[in-house]
């Protein structure tokens, strides 16, 4: 058998048939891994697929529509942009083949998003105006870009250091409560930190709907603007920022992870690392029996990115060897050991937790042109805060917290919705 | 639109618009290729077609009528729960519906009288935790945990816990089936009254009928609703452990323990099965092939085959381990007193306990058959016998030699004679065969020896379990009947006057072999003349 050149490039869809190709109809991408399911409730952690019922829209729909439109058996229509769109991109499938078939599911399902923006059938009228925003106002809400710091309210970051804080979009002008309580727990641990002088985007709804040259575009000019001020470390607040600059900037730069000239760190690492060095003391009381959400951004998705490229011959063997990224070496425990830390603190697991989360419904573009979807989603994940008996629900990202405030205020529920940095913040006693 | 306007519109309106569709990218979506099982071989690329229109109903009632619709407007319909059985649960006929159970997810366990009643949308690894939390257990049979529990009882899925249990349609109670001209008929208790506790009667039992020989793979109606037996297990939990891909069941090692024994033949290892039988000890056992073991080592395809290329034909000859399941089902005592039993059996047969990790990955709730297209992208279980342990290891070394003739391109396997154990304390042998292949290569010698099984099975007197769908029934039926085939195209008539339910199954395999050229050279018997067809 003649050997196939291959390689990790999302931009040619054509890296990916091998993967569309070999899905088996396992559906371990729609079903919470066997070991754990929980029961005949709350086993499934593919939000599209639970929520459409069609097999169209899981992954075993999507790979078999996607070589279809590959091979022009099938044309774009109405109903396949929303297949490929109505999806969170949040990667439970891709995790879920990786258990028994390690299929490149979630590159696929970028590839075909890249490739409908490429054929001008992506991505849905929503996205671009949220490209607009980004183009004309440097983020993605389209707020005005002299208020982006605003939430800043007397602190005061340093003109140098190692620590970066990019704030993004969403704690900069929809949850200014968690960029300040960053900054805050910043300052309670020592550690000096830098703004970006000039903080743009960074780029995460252009890449997740497929607008790779615009992404790339804002990765080249933020990555260079970091490098600029000498930091060592860029720390993020918001979980699809992390991993936009963790795994996705090297991903359409291509390089690795390692070669971005920084090192990419959550705050709930940086946290934790202070926290079990003894240089922030989570001394004061909260007395709450909360649970946690894993953002999908800083778990299943955040393994750090390398290129890949070589041949595939016979039994779709590789070579040189990949090290393929399986969602095993996610952020799940730092913020959990961080809040077992907090005195009063009773943290309770959801059935479906770490790699077999359900995701909140809200990131990578799924909000802005399905919100209904996006609401769903949340109620969902609501009504399994519920079944654990839980009075507050954390998760590490602004816009899970987003979400998921406005499902509880939809619902009238009276379950507290928190970022993780403001339960920190709270235990060292400071004010939000 | 395939089907007609007007059906369409009497489809709508029993499931809801929400719940229908014939647009061609959710048609597309359930292409039952390009893998999968028994796909990427000719009778996939030949046979199948994606559906015209799919619809999920809610209930058993919405089934009845959407099957009368069929039955009216001369559709096809395909019942399909998971999908998981690869090419055969898919459509065969062009413009057919595809009805995907999905929604049909109730399930309700009776505690008192342990069993479950479970739709056509519920799974075994669902149904297992359900009744593990009540402290009852299931068989999860090799077809894996993602599969409809209701459609792997019925196709009779098995595994080494089946050593206790038993073959599922013993476990099979009242149930819901909804026949292919929407009639629905109820078996067991439910023919008379609510409790579906009692599987048999009244009058002949039905559920031969349901079931076949495994199966009918859709073509005898929708089995909408199952009461299924659970059997006690022990008390304690297994506790879920590790992030994926290396999650595991962690046993509670007083109660569950798994020990593998290295054997100095097979021989020894079915004196073992035989004399653990006798002895009524053990909850599993099975012979572990050594490809099972290089999957579980290797944490790559490409890890595999650099552990796979080191074997050779001696090494897989003298490869003998058995792996043994104990549970104190009734106490702690009773595990211990079966250890004792099991190690007076196995020492003098020149066994040796290796250690094992008093973990469980592949058994208890993930049966992962998935993980079996891993190492090639094609992979199907050519035959299953179910006879005797005696019958079992030659039947295995029979089909080893057989498919020298074809590797490649069967994957290159060093004469593994596949995988034996004991069922129902020691009364039945098994033995099953697997091949593996890459779907990118020609694959008309993996056709060609699909068949040559069957004949292999005439010739040599195997008896195998499998008279199904995957077998030319006009060759299996005179060999085994005499009239088995005639027989089962008059129930079949008889049941589904309008051919509407899943055409041209039991008569699909025949019709691959009549219009795939390259299989034509192998039909050396007399075939059916025309293969009914709505």
């Amino acid at each position: 058998m003649p050997k196939k050149e291959v390689s990790l490039d999302v931009t040619n869809v054509e890296n990916f048939i091998f993967d569309m190709s070999r899905c088996v109809k396992c559906k371990g991408c729609t079903w919470v891994d066997h070991i754990y399911m929980p029961g005949v409730k709350y086993s499934t952690r593919c939000p599209s697929a639970t929520r459409y019922l069609f097999d169209s829209y899981g992954a075993y729909g999507k790979m078999r529509i996607g070589l279809a439109l590959v091979e022009g058996r099938l044309d774009y229509s109405d109903e396949l942009l929303k297949i490929l769109y109505a999806c969170t991109l949040c990667g439970a499938c891709d995790v879920g083949c990786k258990r028994n078939l390690d299929l490149e599911i979630e590159l696929t399902l970028e590839a075909l998003r890249i490739k409908a923006v490429k054929d001008g059938r992506g991505p849905m009228p929503e996205h671009k105006r949220v490209a607009q925003n980004i183009s004309e106002k440097h983020n993605s809400l389209g707020a005005a870009h002299k208020n982006r710091r605003a939430w800043l309210h007397g602190i005061k970051p340093s003109a140098k250091a190692d620590v970066l804080y990019f704030v993004g979009c969403s704690a900069s002008y929809s949850h200014p409560e968690i960029a300040e309580a960053t900054a805050r727990i910043l300052e309670a641990s020592g550690t000096p930190f830098v703004l970006l002088p000039d903080e743009w985007c960074c780029g995460n709804m252009l890449y997740s709907v497929g607008m790779i040259d615009e992404a790339r575009e804002l990765a080249r000019r933020n990555a260079e603007a970091v490098r600029q001020t000498g930091a060592k470390t860029l720390l993020l607040s918001c979980a699809e920022g992390y991993r936009m600059w963790k795994v996705d900037y090297p991903k359409i730069l291509g390089i690795s992870t390692a070669d971005l000239g920084f090192r990419v760190v959550h705050l709930a690492e940086l946290v934790d690392e202070t926290v079990k060095k003894g240089t922030l003391k989570l001394a004061h009381r909260i007395d709450l029996r909360l649970t946690y959400h894993d953002p999908c951004s800083m778990s299943r998705l955040s393994e750090p990115w390398a290129p890949w490229a070589g041949e595939r011959g016979l039994w779709g063997v590789v070579d040189p060897p990949l090290q393929r990224r399986r969602g095993t070496h996610g952020i799940y425990q730092p913020p959990r050991d961080v809040l077992n830390s907090i005195p009063g603190i009773q943290l309770v697991e959801m059935p479906r937790m770490r790699e077999n989360a359900f995701c909140c419904g809200a990131g990578r573009g799924t909000k802005e042109a399905f919100p209904d979807f996006a609401a769903w989603a949340a109620d969902q994940r609501l009504a399994e805060v519920g079944e654990v008996g839980a009075e507050a629900l954390v998760s590490a990202c602004p816009w899970c917290k987003g979400n998921f405030a406005q499902a509880v205020s939809r619902n009238q529920a009276s379950l507290q919705v928190f970022d993780f940095s403001e339960l920190v913040l709270s235990a060292i006693g400071g004010e939000g | 639109m395939a089907i007609s306007k007007e059906a369409y519109q009497v489809l709508e309106s029993i499931v809801g618009p929400e719940y229908v569709s014939a647009d061609p990218a959710i048609c597309e979506g359930y292409r039952a290729g390009p893998a999968g099982y028994e796909c990427n071989l000719g009778y996939e690329r030949v046979m199948t077609r994606v559906p015209g229109c799919v619809a999920m109903p809610r209930t058993t009632e919405e089934v009845q009528r959407l099957v009368k619709a069929c039955n009216r407007y001369g559709v096809p319909y395909v019942p399909y729960s998971t999908g998981f059985y690869g090419a055969r649960s898919h459509p065969h006929v062009p413009d057919a519906l595809l009805i995907d159970l999905k929604r049909m997810n109730d399930l309700e366990v009776d505690d008192k009288h342990l069993y479950a009643v479970v739709g056509s949308g519920v799974i075994y690894s669902q149904l297992q935790e359900e009744a593990m939390k009540r402290g009852m257990y299931i068989v999860i049979g090799g077809g894996g945990s993602q599969v409809s529990a209701i459609a792997n009882m019925i196709g009779d899925g098995w595994s080494p816990l089946s050593y206790r249990i038993g073959l599922p349609h013993r476990r099979i109670l009242g149930t819901e089936l909804v026949l292919p001209d929407g009639e629905l008929v109820r078996l067991g208790s439910l023919a008379f009254q609510e409790d579906p506790f009692w599987g048999e009667g009244p009058g002949p039992d039905l559920r031969g009928l349901l079931r076949g020989f495994t199966g009918h793979r859709g073509f005898l109606g929708i089995v909408t609703k199952m009461a299924i037996k659970l059997l006690p297990f022990q008390p304690e939990r297994l506790t879920p452990t590790g992030i994926s891909p290396d999650t595991h069941l962690q046993l509670p090692t007083n109660r569950v323990r798994w020990i593998n024994f290295t054997m100095p033949n097979k021989e020894a290892m079915r004196q073992v099965m035989v004399q653990m039988a006798n002895a009524e000890i053990g909850a599993g056992v099975t012979k572990v092939p050594i490809f099972w073991r290089v999957i579980a080592r290797a944490k790559s395809k490409e890890e595999f085959w650099e552990l796979w290329s080191k074997e050779t034909e001696e090494s897989i000859r003298n490869f003998h381990v058995l792996r043994v399941l104990l549970v104190g089902f009734t106490s702690a005592e009773q595990l211990e007193y079966e250890e004792r039993v099991l190690m007076d059996i196995v020492k003098p047969l020149g066994g040796e306990a290796r250690r094992t990790r008093p973990t469980d990955e592949s058994w208890f709730k993930n049966a992962d058959s998935a993980g079996m297209w891993l190492m090639c992208g094609g992979y199907v279980s050519v035959d299953y016998v179910i006879e005797t342990l005696e019958h079992s290891i030659p039947h295995g070394e029979n089909y080893a030699e057989l498919k020298k003739d074809y590797t490649p391109p069967l994957m290159p396997d060093y004469g593994d004679p596949g995988w034996f154990q004991s069922f129902e304390l020691g009364h039945q042998g098994y033995s099953e065969f697997l091949i593996y292949w890459d779907p990118d290569e020609d694959t008309t010698g993996v056709d060609h020896f699909y068949l040559e099984t069957s004949k292999e099975n005439i010739r040599k007197r195997f008896y195998t379990s499998l008279l199904g769908a995957h077998q030319p029934l006009y060759l299996t039926g005179p060999a085994y009947g005499p009239n088995y085939h005639l027989w089962l195209l008059k129930v079949k008539q008889e049941f589904d006057p309008k051919s509407v339910c899943h055409p041209p199954v039991p008569l699909a395999h025949d019709e691959f072999v009549e219009r795939a050229e390259w299989m034509r050279p192998l039909k050396d018997w007399e075939g059916p003349q025309v293969s009914p067809k709505p």
